[in-house]
């Protein structure tokens, strides 16, 4: 079997500096890129023998390169960290998987597209599915809270019920704002069932009437 | 939420030093070691079918047999070099032209034995023995391609079930046309195409399940 490439771990030379942070690993002719790449195998070889200070550095140095990689396909700036995260777990997960003889780059990059692969693919299936809250969707479980034109509703039918006479008034208050049974309603107020329900009757009347002029002068 | 550097230095602290895999065709080569013995075994236990010295007579018989080893270690190859991130996916491509020779020197057979069907010529005490053949050469061969490729679950999963699954159907059918005098060409149409169809339908559609529980997860124990 050929198990001598697996023991040769290269010594630590080219290590100075992350010079062209930004573009790819595998751009053939250019040196600093080649050089960084053979760093990157070097460092990735340490990594595989427990040198936790070289994987540190590995991880630091590739995150932005998989950050660029992930924002071509990804817009929303979270999905992009998320999907660097997501790769770096991989290599984690898998870095036995490295073999130091072969090149950095297309080990990388093949673990870099699938992983944002799976990302562009559970947003797909979110979409789908989901539709992201927007601001008018927003409710809060206070009463003075929401939506404009129920506040001014409700200020116009308070000032209506204001206007009211005393009795349809308290009957209104009673069995339809505080929301009560006429028998609690006739026991608060000492008026008769019947009675009541004549005020709230009229009081109803009397209120569409004011407020259909309201609306009617505007 | 955590950062991304963070999450380095977590993976940074949480890092074991690892034993790297072996070249991909020295793991193939273990695997179709493997392979050879689960048949060697069974030929032992079983006994090769009577008519053997006949078959291997016959140019059909060699073809089959022959195009169906073929697949099977051109299928391992193709399995192991696909699971690994930097290799080339058209890998795949590498167990075509045997699995070609193979499904066609089965029509050829088909055509040629069309004559010697019986019906009943297949006891259940035979069929029974076919089955028992199938398990035991299967079963073994998929968990053990499944735990050597189990990193994979992480990269094509798709493609290394699609080859892995070929290469047991491949060794399966080779193992059954050794062992068992099917002559009825239904007979060896449903166990060759049969376990072929069967293992790379059942990878395909459970593969990922299966990997996903043999899966290698990243070891962070969050303190």
């Amino acid at each position: 079997m050929t198990s001598g490439p697996r023991k040769r771990v290269p010594p630590l030379t080219l290590v100075k500096g992350s010079s062209g942070r930004d573009d790819a690993p595998c751009d053939s002719g250019d040196n600093a890129s080649g050089g960084r790449e053979l760093n990157w195998s070097i460092l990735m070889a340490h990594a595989q023998a427990g040198d936790a200070g070289a994987y540190r550095r590995l991880l630091a140095e590739i995150s932005p390169y998989l950050r660029s990689l992930a924002a071509r396909r990804h817009r929303d700036p979270a999905d992009v960290e998320d999907t660097v995260q997501d790769i770096l777990l991989t290599i984690h997960a898998i870095r036995y998987t490295y073999d130091p003889t072969r090149p950095f780059g297309p080990w990388l990059v093949t673990i870099a597209q699938r992983r944002i692969i799976d990302r562009l693919r559970r947003r797909g299936r979110l979409h789908s599915r989901e539709e992201p809250l927007t601001a008018e969707h927003e409710t809060l479980p206070t009463d003075q809270t929401n939506i404009v034109d129920e506040m001014s509703d409700r200020r116009e039918l308070h000032e209506a019920v204001e206007h009211l006479p005393a009795s349809q008034r308290q009957a209104i208050r009673l069995l339809k704002l505080k929301e009560m049974s006429l028998k609690e309603a006739a026991e608060a107020t000492g008026m008769s069932v019947t009675a009541l329900k004549v005020a709230t009757h009229r009081a109803v009347n009397s209120l569409r009437k004011m407020l259909s002029r309201g609306s009617g002068e505007q | 939420m955590t950062t991304t550097p963070d999450l380095i230095e977590l993976l940074a602290a949480n890092l074991t030093p690892v034993r790297r895999l072996r070249p991909p065709m020295a793991r193939a080569a273990t695997w179709l070691a493997l392979a050879a013995a689960i048949v060697a075994l069974l030929a032992i236990a079983q006994g090769l079918r009577p008519d053997i010295a006949t078959c291997l007579r016959q140019s059909g018989f060699v073809m089959s047999v022959g195009g169906a080893v073929l697949t099977g270690v051109l299928a391992t190859i193709a399995a192991f070099m696909l699971s690994l991130p930097d290799r080339s996916r058209l890998w795949i491509v590498l167990p075509a032209p045997p699995l070609a020779l193979w499904l066609s020197s089965i029509g050829y057979q088909c055509l040629t034995n069309w004559v010697s069907v019986q019906p009943g010529g297949i006891t259940l005490g035979e069929t029974a023995r076919c089955f028992a053949t199938l398990v035991l050469t299967s079963l073994p061969l998929s968990l053990a391609l499944l735990l050597m490729l189990r990193y994979a679950a992480a990269l094509r999963p798709t493609s290394v079930v699609f080859a892995g699954s070929l290469a047991v159907a491949a060794i399966t059918a080779v193992a059954l046309s050794l062992f068992h005098g099917a002559d009825a060409t239904a007979m060896i149409l449903m166990w060759n195409l049969g376990t072929a169809g069967l293992f790379v339908g059942l990878g395909s559609i459970f593969g990922k399940t299966m990997f996903s529980w043999v899966a290698p997860r990243p070891d962070l124990h969050r303190a």
